[in-house]
């Protein structure tokens, strides 16, 4: 609010009390001033915006990549269920069906083997950005003090704003993901420094966890194809693939468990807060 | 026989101005608490002018299992008005040189602030929370089972408490990302 939108009205309609136009002048620095608000936190420059975006589009090439592969290794494992292959690996039709998902399955980690690094990449940079913005804008300007003041909106005035959902994305697409963070960053003008110190963490550890597994995975899937191929040759269905696969799920499309829903409020109490003079 | 019966006067008089100065006396000094010990009973109001009265005689080295014990029992009888109370106990143990303002202040918003007074610090995030991450984090904790104690059981204040406990959350995922972040070395 500039002094201009303040002393504009007043001027037209007259000072109440008869004060000279001076002494308003005097005053309305002095009130501008105080309703001012905090500087925002430069936490998403448009660097750090565009890679979650190039992340995204990234995750969602891996997705459509594998999508088909990995939905033909249901398929097959459904069949080698349903034909109760399990105990009966001598039976033509059932080498057959394991061949085929041990194909499936090679195909899947080559796929896997070819993407994975260019979204390990497109991750590390975008943790890397963040990183960099949250060690300076929220680990080194910060007391531990000021940083809980700027999340309860003091600094900002904001009191009762709707508070971002913390972490908790299991279910939920890796290009889903990095869609709804996208979306959170992009329109996040109108939002305060506690809303973006909160997205900003949610997304950087987010990012950590997904850049270790993928570079899990990775190791593993070198060692995972010499042993299909060996397997080939035996046409086995092993432990390790099942495993493999869930890991492969588990980045794509995130883990089975249900997000756990905050607290929700109580029901507004009628105002007639107390305000101790011991309140900090 | 006159300087005699003057001087059994002056005597007597003596006596007397003696006697009367120590009964005064007797009087004014208060009782000293024989034992301090935390009230008993339900009634907040009766228990915080025992305690008032027992800090005022000697038991001010007992000010902290005093101030526990009035937390019980306010328990009792929850309501908005207890945190008036509290904070009108405090300012007094405050005004009577018992705590110091700051003291005062922070066992205050450490029961009935939203505030967790464990994160109070002079220093950055990196170089003073991070190195003691583990300890700040359990000290919160510590502080959240408190304010449910003020702010839920004695005050009945649920709103105030859920932006605590929402604070609590915040707080720890944005202290674990800027300590991932500062790295090992700051």
């Amino acid at each position: 609010m500039n002094i201009a939108t303040i002393w504009r009205p007043m001027i037209s309609t007259g000072w109440p009390g008869g004060l000279p136009l001076a002494a308003c002048l005097l005053l309305f620095p002095l009130a501008s001033h105080s309703v001012s608000r905090a500087p925002t936190i430069k936490l998403f420059p448009t660097t750090v915006l565009e890679e979650i975006k190039h992340t995204g589009h990234v995750a969602q090439e891996m997705e459509s990549g594998l999508q088909s592969v990995i939905g033909q290794l249901d398929e097959q494992q459904k069949l080698y269920i349903e034909s109760k292959c399990e105990g009966n690996e001598g039976d033509p039709g059932c080498e057959q069906i394991s061949r085929q998902l041990g194909k499936s399955y090679l195909e899947m980690l080559q796929i896997m083997g070819d993407r994975l690094p260019d979204m390990e990449t497109a991750v590390n940079a975008t943790s890397a950005s963040l990183e960099k913005r949250i060690r300076k804008e929220l680990g080194q300007k910060n007391t531990s003090w000021t940083l809980q003041e700027m999340l309860i909106g003091e600094a900002t005035g904001a009191r009762e704003e709707k508070r971002p959902a913390l972490r908790g994305r299991s279910g939920m697409r890796l290009s889903d993901r990095f869609r709804q963070y996208y979306n959170l960053v992009a329109h996040s003008g109108g939002q305060s420094n506690s809303s973006l110190a909160v997205i900003a963490s949610d997304i950087y550890l987010d990012m950590q966890e997904t850049s270790h597994l993928i570079a899990r995975t990775q190791e593993e899937i070198t060692r995972a194809t010499l042993m299909e191929q060996l397997n080939q040759s035996f046409g086995t269905i092993t432990p390790e693939m099942q495993e493999v696969v869930a890991g492969v799920k588990t980045i794509l499309f995130g883990e089975d468990n249900s997000v756990i829903p905050m607290e929700a409020p109580p029901s507004l109490q009628p105002d007639q807060e107390y305000e101790s003079p011991l309140t900090l | 026989m006159k300087k005699i019966s003057k001087g059994r006067t002056v005597a007597g008089i003596a006596f007397m101005t003696i006697t009367a100065t120590l009964l005064v006396a007797c009087e004014t000094t208060p009782e000293r608490s024989a034992v301090c010990s935390p009230p008993k009973g339900t009634n907040l109001d009766q228990a915080i002018s025992k305690t008032r009265f027992d800090m005022e005689t000697g038991c001010e080295g007992h000010f902290d299992s005093y101030f526990d014990n009035l937390l019980a029992i306010a328990e009792g009888d929850p309501k908005k008005e207890n945190k008036a109370v509290f904070s009108d106990f405090l300012l007094w143990a405050n005004n009577e040189g018992l705590l110091s303002k700051r003291q005062a202040r922070q066992m205050y918003s450490r029961y009935f602030g939203v505030k967790y007074v464990s994160l109070a610090s002079d220093y950055s995030v990196c170089s003073q929370t991070c190195p003691r991450q583990d300890e700040v984090m359990r000290a919160m904790r510590q502080e959240l089972t408190d304010k449910e104690q003020g702010l839920l059981k004695i005050s009945d204040d649920r709103r105030t408490y859920y932006r605590a406990s929402q604070l609590f959350q915040e707080s720890e995922l944005v202290l674990e990302a800027a300590c991932e972040a500062c790295g090992p070395d700051e």
